[in-house]
């Protein structure tokens, strides 16, 4: 279970953090003015400024008036968390897997793990939903659009 | 008078066989979108922004905007079906349209939504029409401290009218300005913000974070509940199509009413989510049936609906006309603008006449096209929501990753779309508003130039933004809308020196729920 309180203080953070890596970023491409006109710095600078001083104020209003957020105490009960995961998980997967299967073998590939695995369909709907999916992409963009999608340092290193 | 030729010479480039094709295929593929949930209007026109590349700049934007409408009509069709929104600017036509289908009353619903939909979208043309080439006009006149007003305006209404919590949208919209400054600097030529990552030099493709924040972000947002797609009959009977449109004038008022605020919250960029909701509650004040909203009101159709359409209309206002898109989708199209080699804002009515026109006329075609074929295609999509979501969902996975990696054949371009992913997520559970990042990363960096271009003007005087009329009330104005959140606190806390924190919590929930 994640509390609301919980899931704001993480976001604040992560706003926050992304904030202060832009001002320390930006300050070396200088901030201020110069010769020529306002340095490459400047607008990155306060703009991480804002992100910084807006996350600030978005933690302590996350932790600070506790009795405001009462009502809505869980913002992720332990089943959507499941969920969730069952959705994110097998994805980052999908996305890793990438470069050494190709895009066209790990889409396949996830279609069918994400479908057969937890029964949600049988092992051969699975296998050709899977298998549609390759095709498609392949009709769709290598021939239709001629956007060609990697096809991965394993198909490569077996010669195609 | 004027405009009048222009359009009917726009006609005469809209009204042919290829692109009528084009707004046929592009309302389908809209609807598409607009039907599943996790794909909304501004992942689908960036989905399909890589494939106009090779287009006339006038059939892509045909293409794109038709999607825009089908996406628009798609969303309302299973808000009434199946009280599922497919758009975050269609949740409020689920208050009054699902009761009304589930009472037996589908068809009912399904045209009086579609009927006031065609006629905000129409008020919203018009408008279009008669304006945009007059604000262009007035916009030819503007220098670099003129244009960062307006804009300053554009990002100062969002935290003053878009209804999210104002710091929230203060946070939202300078990370948007920080991803865009990634990259190479238009201006000195230097490097910004990589973090060492030599790719990033090419900067961050906003289409890349509209898949994560919209695709992947919706579609973990949406497999927390399940879903239980019950539908209600999605038989169309026609004879009572034509009499639910014709019973359509009696609510003048409310169509009317609601297409002013459309118009007005698709230009002052408030996007058509708070448009609906905000014509929603106030049609349910001001209607003398206003206590039987909810269980299947007309009127509680209408004006949504409406609103809906005529804010996403007049969105492409402020983006043809200024250069600013007044929603997160027009942000989508305007970026298309640029890839395609135009430039969005007042020179475009000078220049590139026949796309303009071209696209206004088929404004009007496309909406007619698009009214015809949801109507048409009601049961087919309607079956569509039959499918499980186990099985749609990774098949929308895979589009947003083959999307985002075809921006520019890059790998860290699909890992960075997986990072948005969680940030969108993360920002829609906690009511971020998502809309202005992605406009802060689309026009972020004119924005900028135009603020260095100022500064080099008055050699470094603010006092620039303050030396004329247009300019002084611009910004001023911006300056108000950003502090009206603030004085309407200080007004509340006054009137109520202590509410019981119980009830403000609640009240809050409740706000925030219909914000989003």
């Amino acid at each position: 279970m994640i509390s609301r309180r919980a899931l704001e203080l993480a976001t604040a953070v992560l706003t926050g953090s992304f904030g202060v890596a832009v001002v320390v970023s930006s300050l070396d491409n200088g901030i201020g003015w110069s010769s020529a006109g306002v340095d490459a710095g400047t607008f990155p600078f306060l703009t991480g400024i804002i992100v910084v001083l807006g996350s600030l104020y978005n933690l302590v209003r996350g932790v600070v008036p506790a009795a405001r957020l009462a009502n809505v105490p869980i913002a992720i009960t332990p089943l959507e968390l499941r969920r969730l995961a069952g959705l994110f998980v097998p994805a980052a997967i999908f996305v890793a897997a990438i470069p050494l299967l190709g895009m066209y073998l790990a889409s396949a590939g996830y279609v069918f793990a994400v479908l057969a695995i937890p029964r949600y369909q049988s092992v051969p709907r699975a296998l050709a939903m899977a298998a549609a999916t390759a095709l498609a992409l392949y009709v769709v963009f290598e021939r239709m659009f001629q956007v060609s999608l990697p096809h991965g340092a394993l198909v490569s290193a077996l010669g195609f | 008078m004027e405009n009048l030729q222009e359009l009917l010479h726009g006609f005469t480039i809209a009204v042919t066989v290829p692109h009528l094709l084009m707004m046929v295929v592009g309302v389908l593929l809209g609807i598409l979108v607009g039907v599943l949930p996790g794909l909304g209007a501004p992942n689908g026109v960036s989905l399909l922004l890589p494939l106009t590349f090779g287009m006339q700049p006038v059939s892509a934007i045909i293409l794109l905007s038709s999607m825009y409408w089908g996406a628009l009509f798609g969303g309302s069709v299973t808000s009434i079906l199946f009280n599922i929104p497919g758009e975050p600017s269609s949740v409020a036509t689920t208050f009054d349209g699902y009761p009304m289908a589930r009472d037996g009353r589908p068809t009912t619903a399904l045209a009086t939504a579609f009927g006031s939909a065609a006629f905000g979208a129409l008020i919203g043309v018009i408008l279009i029409t008669f304006l945009a080439s007059w604000v262009a006009q007035v916009a030819l006149a503007f220098g670099p401290p003129e244009y960062f007003a307006v804009y300053f305006l554009a990002f100062a209404s969002f935290v003053g009218m878009g209804g999210a919590a104002p710091i929230k949208t203060v946070v939202a919209l300078a990370i948007g300005f920080a991803i865009a400054a990634i990259g190479i600097d238009t201006v000195s030529g230097s490097v910004r913000l990589t973090m060492g990552v030599d790719e990033l030099v090419k900067g961050v493709s906003f289409v890349v974070a509209v898949m994560g924040l919209f695709g992947i972000g919706e579609l973990l947002v949406a497999v927390e509940e399940e879903f239980h797609a019950r539908a209600v009959s999605s038989k169309i009977d026609w004879r009572e199509v034509f009499r639910a449109v014709g019973r359509l004038p009696r609510h003048a008022l409310a169509l009317l009413r609601s297409a002013a605020i459309g118009c007005w919250m698709g230009i002052t960029p408030g996007g058509p989510t708070a448009a609906s909701f905000m014509s929603y509650g106030i049609a349910r004040r001001f209607s003398r049936r206003g206590r039987y909203f909810g269980t299947g009101e007309v009127e509680g159709i209408i004006s949504p609906e409406t609103a809906d359409h005529a804010a996403g209309t007049s969105a492409l206002l402020p983006m043809l006309s200024l250069g600013i898109p007044g929603s997160a989708t027009a942000a989508v199209m305007m970026g298309g603008l640029m890839i395609w080699g135009l430039n969005p804002g007042p020179m475009l009515f000078v220049d590139q006449k026949d796309f303009v026109w071209g696209l206004i006329a088929s404004m009007y075609v496309g909406n007619i096209v698009a009214v015809a074929l949801v109507l048409l295609t009601v049961p087919v999509f309607a079956a569509l929501m039959r499918i499980p979501f186990v099985v749609i969902a990774p098949l929308i996975v895979i589009i947003c990753v083959v999307g985002a990696y075809s921006v520019s054949n890059s790998y860290l371009d699909v890992v960075m779309m997986l990072g948005f992913g969680i940030v969108g997520y993360l920002f829609k559970k906690l009511f971020y508003p998502l809309a202005p990042l992605v406009l802060a990363i689309v026009i972020g960096d004119k924005a900028e130039d135009a603020f260095r271009q100022s500064m080099l003007l008055s050699k470094g005087s603010l006092g620039i933004f303050f030396a004329n009329k247009l300019v002084t009330c611009l910004i001023v104005g911006g300056i108000a809308l950003l502090l009206l959140p603030l004085a309407l606190q200080l007004a509340r806390l006054r009137r109520k020196p202590a509410p019981s924190t119980d009830e403000t919590a609640v009240q809050e929930t409740a706000r925030e729920k219909v914000i989003i």
